[in-house]
């Protein structure tokens, strides 16, 4: 590592999930806006110690539902395009008695786009949101991020964050119980 | 100072149990009225009423009792809170059977009008066949059916699912209310059995008494989705209260701190939006199927509630159909998907007394519209009109059974010696915990 490559960020180890619930809100407090929780699991609550609360007092809530929701809205209208065309504009068919086109006998088509949809927008919006998918991550660097996924709690302060300053973001990590502070560096392209 | 000193039930000048009782004694006298009237001039309406107001306070109770059942049976960690308010108002069931019994008594000695209310009573009734009127006696759809459909065996199957709904919350609510005094773990395991058996026995009941208080009102007509549909209205109807009771109860007396509107609440919306779906399902199904057997018998169930046969016309009957499309089911559930509408009580009740209002309207479209037999018209039959005088009995009884109900259960909360929460229930400390 030593100093090569661009600096992405500074690092702090917490032994458990309460530390790092509790040094989460701190961070919070101190203003800063890129950062990122990494824990072997999920901790309850922790959204709303990184996020903070509205003004109304709940948490800040995921942008993913507006993708479902979306993705719900597109699929019921696709079922619907996809019936009227075919069964009522391109090849006009009486089946059953039924009308060429009618909400009724083809909702299940309406219903199970509408649920397909959804998923995909769940699915994919979550991705677009986490910017994935990515092949390599820069905090992957750090020696100790492989305790992530087993027994140690991580809280990274990336240097793009405008409060980021290399000696101030050192002690403040120092001052919320952070285990051994220190910087990640990206490599360099190569 | 208990829930009932608290919200103002004993002492004051007029309590809320005595102002309840007055408007039972109002509400069930016009209703009776109704029904001796009834009776006298061979009118059904003031029965279709009376079984409508009777049947949207069984309703909530039967899905108050099928959940605080579902409750127990998955050992769920965050309801005891909710499940005490609950068990208060499974106290109604023997009085909701006491209001059931006008409409067996008449019945049984109703003389020439016995088939008023289920014309399949009284072979002298009529019933439009094909297109002409026929006497039930002679109706071949009924004969093969009588073996299940006789005046005997109908009132042995009511009484049996009112001694399942009574028994069942008899035992819900003394293993509850036991364990609060002795804090024997054994009543939540003997609570957790009765509750195996019981929600087939309760749903066995419900489905059953669906058949034969609603669906054989035209015995030509069948579903077997009907008992769900009951179910699924039902449920939603139970949220819906449970949710406006311990609103008033948390913000009125010592539920506030126990009762969080972040976390109970949020997940009593959430059952509500999933079984909103799950109504929409099972009534859409069910018409789904019937839409595309296209077969008579069964078509004409739902032609009724949209046109006049014999003109061909939308009837005011179309118009309640799509009410409750789109207001028993797609703004519920739209509003229900927004989480804020879940956890803020102001926007949540509004929903929730919104939906009491559209299930209302679904037992009343449910229910009410009918044939009324008429050898003049071309098929052989009338239609009843949306805003008839069944309305009128109906909101008697509506208002009448729905203050005994109240009253029952304001003496449930004032009499049984039970703490406002489950106080020494093994899962308590989790309820009280529980969080977003």
């Amino acid at each position: 590592m030593a100093n090569k490559g661009i600096k992405y960020g500074l690092t702090a180890v917490f032994n458990t999930a309460s530390d790092i619930y509790t040094a989460a809100a701190k961070v919070r407090d101190a203003g800063y806006t890129s950062w990122e929780c990494y824990t072997p699991m999920p901790v309850h609550g922790l959204d709303a110690q990184m996020y903070g609360l509205d003004e109304k007092g709940f948490p800040i809530r995921s942008k993913v539902p507006r993708f479902t929701l979306i993705g719900g809205v597109t699929g019921f209208f696709t079922g619907m395009f996809i019936v009227w065309y075919m069964n009522a504009y391109d090849y006009p068919l009486i089946a059953g008695g039924k009308p060429f086109f009618s909400p009724i006998f083809p909702f299940p088509v309406f219903y199970e786009l509408t649920i397909l949809f959804a998923a995909f927008g769940t699915l994919f919006g979550m991705f677009f949101l986490n910017r994935l998918p990515r092949h390599n991550h820069p905090v992957f660097e750090h020696p100790k991020f492989g305790r992530t996924g087993d027994d140690k709690f991580m809280i990274v302060i990336e240097v793009e964050d405008p409060k980021f300053d290399d000696e101030e973001t050192k002690s403040f990590l120092n001052d919320i119980g952070g285990k051994s502070v220190g910087l990640i560096r990206e490599p360099e392209e190569f | 100072m208990s829930a009932d000193e608290t919200i103002g039930i004993s002492g004051g000048k007029t309590d809320l149990s005595t102002k309840c009782l007055g408007a039972a004694a109002i509400g069930l006298g016009g209703g009776l009225i109704g029904i001796f009237m009834g009776v006298a001039n061979g009118d059904k309406n003031p029965f279709l009423g009376w079984l409508w107001g009777t049947t949207f306070w069984l309703s909530i109770a039967i899905g108050m009792l099928m959940l605080v059942m579902l409750f127990r049976v998955f050992n769920s960690q965050w309801t005891p809170v909710v499940r005490r308010q609950m068990e208060h108002c499974l106290a109604v069931f023997p009085w909701l059977g006491l209001c059931f019994l006008p409409l067996i008594l008449v019945v049984w000695f109703g003389g020439d009008q016995a088939g008023v209310l289920w014309n399949w009573v009284n072979p002298a009734s009529d019933v439009p066949v094909a297109g002409e009127v026929h006497k039930v006696g002679h109706d071949v759809l009924l004969q093969k059916k009588s073996s299940y459909l006789n005046v005997f065996f109908f009132s042995i199957r009511v009484i049996g699912y009112f001694a399942i709904f009574c028994s069942l919350s008899y035992w819900m609510r003394k293993v509850s209310f036991t364990q609060d005094r002795d804090g024997d773990s054994k009543w939540t395991q003997l609570g957790h059995n009765i509750s195996a058996a019981g929600l087939p026995a309760g749903a066995l009941a419900l489905t059953f008494g669906a058949f034969d208080w609603f669906m054989s009102l035209e015995y030509h007509w069948f579903s077997t989705m009907f008992g769900v549909w009951f179910f699924a209205a039902s449920i939603r109807a139970g949220l819906a209260v449970a949710i406006i009771l311990c609103f008033v109860l948390a913000t009125r007396t010592d539920l506030k701190g126990f009762y969080n509107f972040k976390a109970h609440q949020y997940d009593l919306a959430c059952l509500s939006l999933a079984f909103t779906v799950f109504w929409a399902y099972i009534s859409f199904s069910q018409y789904f199927l019937i839409y595309n057997a296209n077969i008579p018998e069964e078509t004409f169930w739902y032609v009724i509630r949209e046109i006049n046969p014999n003109t061909g016309e939308r009837t005011g009957w179309f118009w309640v159909s799509m009410g409750l499309i789109f207001g028993h089911f797609l703004i519920p559930f739209l509003s229900l998907l927004w989480y804020r509408n879940k956890v803020e009580p102001n926007k949540t009740l509004k929903i929730v007394v919104w939906i009491l209002c559209f299930h209302l309207l679904d037992l009343y479209w449910n229910i009410i519209p009918g044939r009324i037999p008429n050898s003049e018209s071309a098929v052989g039959y009338d239609i009843r009109y949306v805003l008839g005088t069944q309305l009128i009995w109906g909101l008697f009884t509506l208002v009448g059974v729905g203050g005994l109900c109240i009253w029952a259960v304001l003496k449930s909360y004032r009499e049984s010696d039970a703490e406002i929460i489950p106080v020494r229930d093994p899962r308590i400390k989790a309820s009280i915990n529980y969080h977003e």
